[in-house]
């Protein structure tokens, strides 16, 4: 048994090991390099697992050698390959950049648990990306929830209202769990079994009914509110906004994600968009509430005084359009929506780390204190202007690379007004960004008052390095994917393939 | 499965004329004090994309899926081949001529300019063609804005307006066509159906080639805008726009019947202004009508060989006259024939110069004229069309008298005007020297020339030497050149006086300007009214977004936690019926 056999399990059972000996570091800095070290070594393995799998193919590895259907399977193609990378990768990000802002926003002696929190929270998230038992994908889905919702009320101390935002979240948060295993429940009934691959041999064999198209719309359900789909997205405006500033820079860029993922993965995989009833959902239910998502929560945004609440309303936007593409049934939209969701991931976690500098020195996330900011933290400010156009779809960033794929899938399933309508929310996404800019540019930096000097009452200085690097490896990363489109596109052509081929 | 977006960067940058797109673009970074090395490194992209062009050979390249549609950004053919080559000389000769020259815009605009005539020409599809129709308009103006004057500025307005209407009527053109074959390519097109009923996709595309070529009624911006540009800028706009024109119009339009009317008038009606015509450098842009004019009768004759070897020819030698009064302007500072006359005695090169460009553009056997020249009469001579052909030949006649010996003669000879400047600069004597040795050279040796032509089966039976060709033109020389010497002997030839320059434009101007004042101000005031209902409305629409969506809205506001698990289940009764009826 050597290590490289055994590398399917690394992700998940690193952290699960070393996240309770957070509970007995009594110093929150050794506890925030122990998170560093156990977030690369995380996401080294899932980038050696990406590797694999775009070489090798999908890898199956049986937990504690008990064979599916009866044992659990990890099972890993190119799509959540592609999603594991991302997860770790923004955690190993994130980590690292959260030092100074978690000790200026929490109480000092929950560090410890917050990276602990912090790593359960990736350990979740990356267990639902990588099993292949849908049972399974419910359990790491509670692991990872439960984490979230201590890691948004650790913003309590700051604000109050962190609190409620976090309770909200937990009975909403349960409620979309409810649904999921409500769902998992009937499909287990009617085919009984748990494994993803096997459900869907099961669900070839005998044909569908009433069950399973019943349990198909509570999963939908459910996983529509974990990935804030419009209606759905109430919880998360205010989790988002009054989290700890790296809190939301991580769930921001991964947890919404993941819940898209399960979505493609149940959709495609598991019950097959080769069924009637799943094509009438894709395009009755889903495409309408992408579409009207795409319009609404971009709206909300424009007329948002707070930055990381205008940020939260757009990830709704933003998932619209990852929904937008699965709705589509093709192959093209399928792949659309995965280089959307590694990109928005991409997007976000730059934009939401650039305002926890900000809220580091100033203490605040509204745009007042926006205003001149490419005076006072030059770097920070370029970091916020490059992650918001590639947010806004500019070429040579990320975001045009996603908007182009989803244009092309538009017009490929003869659906040209799909396309207009999402240039047309673009240019929302350009009226809400534009602003930001133009209070970083254009105006001038407070005289006096509040926010004339920092937190401290000295003068504003630039956000600290172990910020700034991460931040800058994100922003160049939605560059560099920007140009480097063969990456992402590839990877996300051939995961669509396989997800659709597997039909 | 569409075009990948690297599929799309890497096709772009295998275009020359993005390739010198850019180079315009960054040579612009160099500023002031660094003048030659910007002029160097324009000359450097133009050499390598010309050797780019060249190495490709014959084919099409960047054929794209972009959202459903194929594309095809670079096509070279021999049509386009032999404009692409022309183009690049040009473009060079231009700059070398303008190495003088310091202002960056106008530097920027004598490459990109080109290189978007460049794109057009090669254009595989009529999007692309599209496309690069708008930047070389949108290029070119800079240049009839360089002199920076109120008059250039309201000119470069004029001519923006037309050349985007032009714009717009391809555009047009385009859609229907699309409609109509649900296909971009550019291939012919045509005017009538095969039934003979209107091709109205057609016509309205031949609108957009006809006002860029300067169709008679729709030439005025010609002479508008052209003569008003700097010395240099001039000579950059009357080689490249129309012959964009004419390749686009040899491309869609071959043997068109109506061509070789409109061409035919187009050759005869400029004579008689440009005779008349004070101002040589308005002289020369009416000759712009004039060539172009044979070009467009070849195009109808279906003679593409004509078309496309006399637009090669008239770039090279109307490009060398400009550029030989351009030296005479450069050194006395004026181009009315009133006030030149008599330079022969200090610029003796330049007038030799000047004197090959004008046998050379009267088609005098030996130069590039004539064997390109010769290509169209005898077409028009084949295709048993009598009065076409005495047309052609009276104006042909003409171009000698109003290009031919005009020019040079009051500008070196005539009367003398006292003015002794040097001779022109060298760079201007190279760019000339270069021009005139092409005229010369590809006139005794034409098969280089030929061996371009896009109908390579034609061009084989074409032989410009012989008895009958060099006779016919030497017969119509002469009798021209003893017509000007007996018009000028009885004072009967227009003198050069300063006050002639009233007709053409008088109609243009006294009642064309009153109208066109009232055009734009109800125009203005239109576009107030618009504005105004439009305005309100804005901020209204803005005003109801703001009431749902702004802070306080109902889509924005927190709702209590019942409220949220109620639209759960409103959603999830949504998504059952869906998953149940279907």
């Amino acid at each position: 048994m050597s290590l490289i056999e055994q590398l399917p399990v690394l992700p998940i059972i690193i952290p699960l090991v070393a996240a309770p000996f957070c509970l007995i570091i009594p110093n929150g800095r050794i506890a925030y390099f122990y998170a560093i070290a156990i977030s690369a070594l995380t996401f080294l393995s899932c980038i050696g697992l990406l590797h694999g799998v775009a070489a090798g193919g999908t890898i199956s590895y049986y937990l504690g050698d008990w064979a599916p259907p009866l044992g659990i399977e990890y099972r890993i193609d190119l799509a959540n390959a592609l999603v594991l990378t991302l997860i770790s990768g923004v955690a190993a990000l994130v980590i690292p950049a959260s030092y100074p802002s978690i000790a200026a926003e929490a109480n000092p002696k929950q560090i410890p648990l917050f990276y602990g929190a912090m790593l359960i929270c990736m350990l979740g998230l990356l267990g639902v990306t990588i099993t292949g038992d849908a049972f399974n994908v419910f359990v790491f889905l509670e692991i990872s929830s439960l984490a979230t919702y201590a890691l948004v009320a650790l913003g309590g101390r700051a604000d109050r209202r962190a609190l409620t935002a976090s309770f909200n979240y937990l009975v909403m948060g349960t409620l979309g769990a409810t649904f999921f295993v409500i769902g998992l429940g009937l499909l287990y009934q009617a085919t009984g079994t748990l494994n993803m691959a096997d459900i869907r041999v099961q669900l070839l064999e005998n044909g569908t009914n009433r069950m399973v198209e019943a349990g198909y719309a509570f999963i939908i359900i459910g996983m529509g509110l974990k990935a804030a789909m419009f209606p759905m997205h109430l919880w998360l405006p205010n989790a988002y906004t009054y989290a700890p500033s790296a809190v939301s820079a991580f769930i921001a860029a991964a947890s919404t994600k993941v819940a898209v993922y399960v979505l493609i993965r149940f959709t495609f995989s598991v019950v097959g968009a080769d069924f009637d009833f799943v094509s009438a959902m894709l395009s009755y239910v889903l495409m309408p509430l992408a579409l009207a998502g795409m319009f609404f929560a971009s709206l909300v945004a424009v007329f948002q005084t707070d930055v990381k609440r205008m940020l939260a309303y757009s990830s709704v936007g933003q998932i619209g359009y990852m929904l937008l593409g699965i709705s589509l049934g093709t192959e093209a939209g399928l792949q659309a929506s995965i280089i959307h969701i590694f990109n928005h991931g991409l997007m976000k976690a730059a934009l939401f780390l650039s305002v926890a500098c900000v809220m580091l020195r100033l203490g605040v996330h509204t745009v007042d204190g926006f205003n001149g900011l490419a005076k006072r933290m030059p770097f920070t400010a370029a970091a916020f202007i490059f992650a918001g156009l590639s947010l806004v779809g500019v070429p040579l960033t990320v975001g045009f690379v996603s908007k182009w794929y989803l244009l092309q899938a538009a017009f490929e399933a003869d659906r040209a007004w799909i396309a207009f309508l999402i240039v047309a929310s673009s240019l929302i996404a350009v009226v809400y960004v534009g602003r930001i800019i133009e209070l970083i540019l254009l105006r001038e930096p407070p005289e006096d008052g509040p926010l004339f000097r920092d937190v401290d009452g000295n003068p504003v200085r630039e956000a600290p390095m172990v910020m700034l690097v991460p931040m800058w490896i994100l922003v160049l990363a939605n560059v560099y994917f920007g140009l480097r489109t063969d990456v992402t596109a590839d990877l996300a052509g051939r995961a669509a393939a396989s997800l659709i081929g597997g039909q | 499965m569409g075009t990948t977006q690297p599929d799309f960067f890497a096709a772009l940058l295998g275009n020359p004329a993005v390739l010198l797109t850019l180079a315009a673009g960054a040579a612009a970074f160099l500023g002031p004090g660094r003048e030659s090395v910007r002029k160097a490194v324009m000359l450097a992209a133009l050499a390598g994309s010309f050797l780019f062009t060249i190495n490709l050979g014959l084919g099409t390249w960047g054929n794209l899926t972009v959202f459903g549609e194929t594309i095809t950004l670079l096509r070279i053919d021999p049509l386009a081949r032999i404009f692409a080559i022309v183009f690049h000389i040009a473009a060079a000769l231009n700059i070398i001529y303008a190495w003088h020259e310091k202002d960056r815009a106008q530097d920027f605009a004598s490459l990109a300019y080109p290189a978007a005539a460049l794109g057009g020409v090669t254009a595989g599809d009529l999007l692309t063609l599209f496309v690069w129709w708008e930047i070389a308009a949108i290029t070119s103006v800079l240049l009839v804005w360089a002199p920076g004057t109120r008059a250039t500025f309201l000119a470069g307005m004029r001519y923006l307006v037309i050349q985007v209407l032009s714009g717009t009527l391809l555009l047009a053109g385009v859609v229907l066509l699309y409609r109509e074959t649900g296909s971009l390519a550019f291939n012919a097109i045509g005017l009538h159906h095969e039934d003979g009923s209107l091709h109205i996709a057609g016509l309205v595309m031949f609108l957009a080639f006809g006002i860029k070529s300067a169709f008679p009624l729709f030439h005025n911006w010609v002479q508008d805008a052209y003569p008003k540009s700097t010395l240099t800028g001039t000579i950059i706009l009357a080689i490249f726009t129309t012959k964009l024109a004419v390749a686009s119009l040899a491309r869609a339009f071959p043997g068109e019947e109506a061509l070789i009317y409109i061409g035919a008038v187009m050759t005869i009606f400029p004579i008689f202004f440009a005779l008349i015509e004070n101002d040589l450098r308005k002289v020369l842009c009416y000759s712009i009508n004039n060539q172009v004019g044979f070009m467009v009768c070849a195009i109808g004759f279906g003679a593409i060989n004509g078309a496309a070897g006399y637009a090669f020819g008239n770039i090279i030698f109307e490009g060398l006259l400009f550029m030989a009064l351009g030296a005479a302007v450069y050194r006395t500072g004026t181009s009315l024939a009133t006030e030149l006359g008599g330079l022969y005695r200090t610029m003796p090169k330049t007038m030799i110069l000047c004197i090959i460009g004008a046998l050379s553009i009267s088609a005098f056997p030996g130069t590039l004229g004539f064997v390109t020249k010769g290509i169209i009469i005898d077409a028009a001579g084949e295709a048993h069309m009598f009065w076409i052909w005495l047309t052609l030949l009276f104006a042909s006649a003409g171009v000698l008298e109003h290009a031919g010996i005009k020019i040079p003669f009051f500008t070196f000879f005539a009367h003398d005007s006292g003015k002794r400047p040097d001779d022109a600069p060298v760079h201007m004597l190279i760019a000339m020297s270069i021009a005139a040795s092409m005229c010369i050279g590809l006139g005794l040796f034409p098969g280089l020339l030929y061996g371009l032509m896009p109908d390579q089966e034609a061009i084989s039976h074409y032989h410009p030497y012989t008895a009958y060709h060099i006779v016919e033109q030497l017969q119509l020389l002469v009798w021209a050149t003893i017509a000007f010497g007996v018009l000028k002997v009885m004072k009967w030839y227009p003198a050069e006086v300063p006050s002639t320059n009233l007709d053409a434009d008088w109609f243009y101007r006294v009642p064309g300007r009153g109208l066109l004042m009232w055009a734009s101000a109800a125009t203005a005031a239109i576009w107030g009214l618009l504005w105004k209902s439009f305005q309100a409305r804005v901020m209204n629409v803005l005003a109801r977004v703001y009431s749902v969506h702004g802070p306080e809205g109902n889509l924005a506001r927190a709702w209590p936690i019942g409220f949220m698990a109620l639209a759960v289940a409103a959603m999830l009764a949504f998504a059952l019926v869906f998953a149940l009826l279907a």
